[in-house]
């Protein structure tokens, strides 16, 4: 990703015009914690830092928090509360608007074949609408193919952990170990973790889903995962707690 | 964390919360945490704009009607700095735990209830505007806010920058001031005897704490070397408490 420039700022502050990107074709887009006042001003709403990508013709603001506020085409970790009629409400994050789940909203579901979801279920699935008026609404399907793409209720033996938001989004990036900072779950299943087997489901709204057969190793992969976000481990430090954590748990 | 008279700060000390703050300043020490935005009740829903929940709890007791007075007054002022219009519907939480207040060494607290007056509010408010930059509520601007006491002591005016609660007692008039990050006047509230002359005398003093200015070089702050300059750098300090909070959330980028 080619980006340059990285400042602080912090909500309210006068951006310089020439760190605004500009391009022929694309018209400026911006992102997160970024907010236009017309005719021309681009004001910071959060503290974090503002990054600019010249090729796309985009900017944003970086941060991390806690609170996921739902934005359309986000992939999200969502627990099925209760079902309706039509359509089963789900907690995305604890305290908030709770999102509808359409019953047909999943791959080849008709009304005599859907998914029977029990309170409580989890299912991984993208946000397909999200306004500040209405309250969100998910989907597991892909709506233009009808194909799933990974998404669905999950089965299967594991537990959910809670992760800040960038974490999440860290942990959603593809990069390798090296230049990431973050290689904690390549080491639980590497050498450093003697080979763990499992599987994860990240979502953006900060909940990460740990399946595995034992129960042990589903309870080592999320304390790492928790205490990788929580303390801000370096490469080093994430490998000694993956040592420890193996080491402790035999 | 033992109370300080130059302002220090802590983010992120409570992990439950969406967002938290530890701050200590001029003998006082608040931690704040802030949820939001999250389901508002029935009855504080507004359908355009979010509801900002202030409750301020004393640090021995429960709260009375000096705590709602406080809440109200911050209540006001934070919805005004909080972009409250991006969430309709939902509730901004803030609550504000007051650790330690100084004490008056010439009066003998009989009770254990602390003694609120609106010397404190300063702590409150800055606690609150550090909690929700931790929480990345988005927000028009930031926002400082100082005390300011007038005294006259052998026919001489004076004007103390947080006062010490034995100086607010034998201050004339109390005044706490907060402004915006674009150096408009946010909060004004006063206690006393004071005319109008001195508030002028006080909403300058309050400003030279509150807006100093600093040049943008290279991305770095850089804080003007003021001579004249009294009391602290609030918008310096909030800046560089948030920039280490940010580097730290930012690491693995």
């Amino acid at each position: 990703m080619a980006t340059t420039e990285r400042l602080f700022v912090l909500p309210g502050e006068t951006i310089d015009p020439s760190l605004i990107p500009t391009h022929k074709k694309h018209p400026l887009r911006l992102g997160p914690g970024l907010r236009h006042i017309p005719p021309s001003d681009i004001v910071p709403t959060v503290a974090g830092q503002l990054i600019t990508n010249p090729l796309k013709n985009s900017m944003w603001v970086e941060y991390n928090s806690h609170r996921y506020i739902p934005s359309q085409g986000d992939i999200i970790l969502a627990q099925i509360l209760r079902s309706t009629t039509d359509f089963y409400l789900c907690s995305i994050s604890p305290y908030s608007a709770p999102a509808t789940l359409p019953h047909l909203a999943f791959e080849a579901a008709t009304k005599k074949t859907r998914p029977q979801l029990a309170p409580g279920s989890l299912v991984y699935a993208r946000v397909s609408l999200a306004n500040r008026h209405m309250d969100p609404e998910v989907e597991c399907v892909n709506p233009s193919t009808g194909k799933a793409d990974g998404l669905g209720p999950i089965t299967g033996n594991g537990c959910v952990f809670d992760v800040s938001l960038g974490f999440a989004r860290r942990l959603l990036m593809a990069r390798n170990r090296e230049d990431g900072g973050v290689g904690v779950l390549e080491m639980l299943g590497g050498e450093e973790g003697g080979g763990l087997a499992f599987e994860t489901a990240v979502g953006r709204n900060g909940k990460v889903w740990v399946g595995s057969e034992s129960a042990r190793t589903v309870v080592i992969v999320g304390r790492a995962l928790q205490e990788t976000d929580r303390g801000a481990l370096g490469m080093e430090e994430q490998r000694r707690l993956v040592k420890r954590l193996v080491k402790g748990m035999r | 964390m033992t109370a300080t008279t130059v302002p220090e700060a802590a983010t992120g000390v409570l992990p439950r919360a969406d967002g938290s703050a530890k701050y200590s300043h001029a003998g006082y020490i608040v931690t704040g945490s802030v949820n939001g935005p999250i389901e508002a009740q029935r009855r504080d829903e507004h359908p355009y704009e979010a509801h900002v929940d202030v409750i301020v709890r004393p640090a021995a007791g429960i709260g009375g009607t000096r705590e709602r007075h406080l809440e109200s007054i911050l209540q006001s002022s934070l919805a005004q700095i909080i972009l409250v219009k991006n969430f309709p519907r939902s509730l901004i939480q803030i609550v504000l735990q007051i650790e330690h207040s100084p004490e008056n060494d010439y009066v003998n607290t009989k009770l254990v209830q602390a003694n609120l007056n609106i010397s404190i509010m300063p702590a409150l408010f800055q606690t609150s505007v550090l909690a929700l930059l931790s929480a990345g509520v988005p927000m028009k601007a930031i926002a400082t806010a100082t005390a300011v006491a007038l005294s006259h002591q052998n026919g001489t005016k004076q004007t103390i920058v947080d006062p010490s609660p034995r100086e607010v007692e034998t201050a004339q008039s109390v005044h706490v001031l907060a402004f915006t990050s674009h150096d408009e006047l946010l909060l004004a509230e006063s206690e006393g005897h004071f005319t109008v002359n001195e508030w002028d005398d006080v909403y300058e003093t309050a400003r030279k704490v509150c807006c100093r200015p600093t040049t943008q070089k290279e991305g770095i702050a850089m804080v003007l070397d003021d001579e004249d300059a009294s009391g602290p750098d609030m918008r310096h300090f909030v800046r560089s408490t948030m920039e280490s909070k940010v580097a730290t959330d930012l690491h693995w980028k």
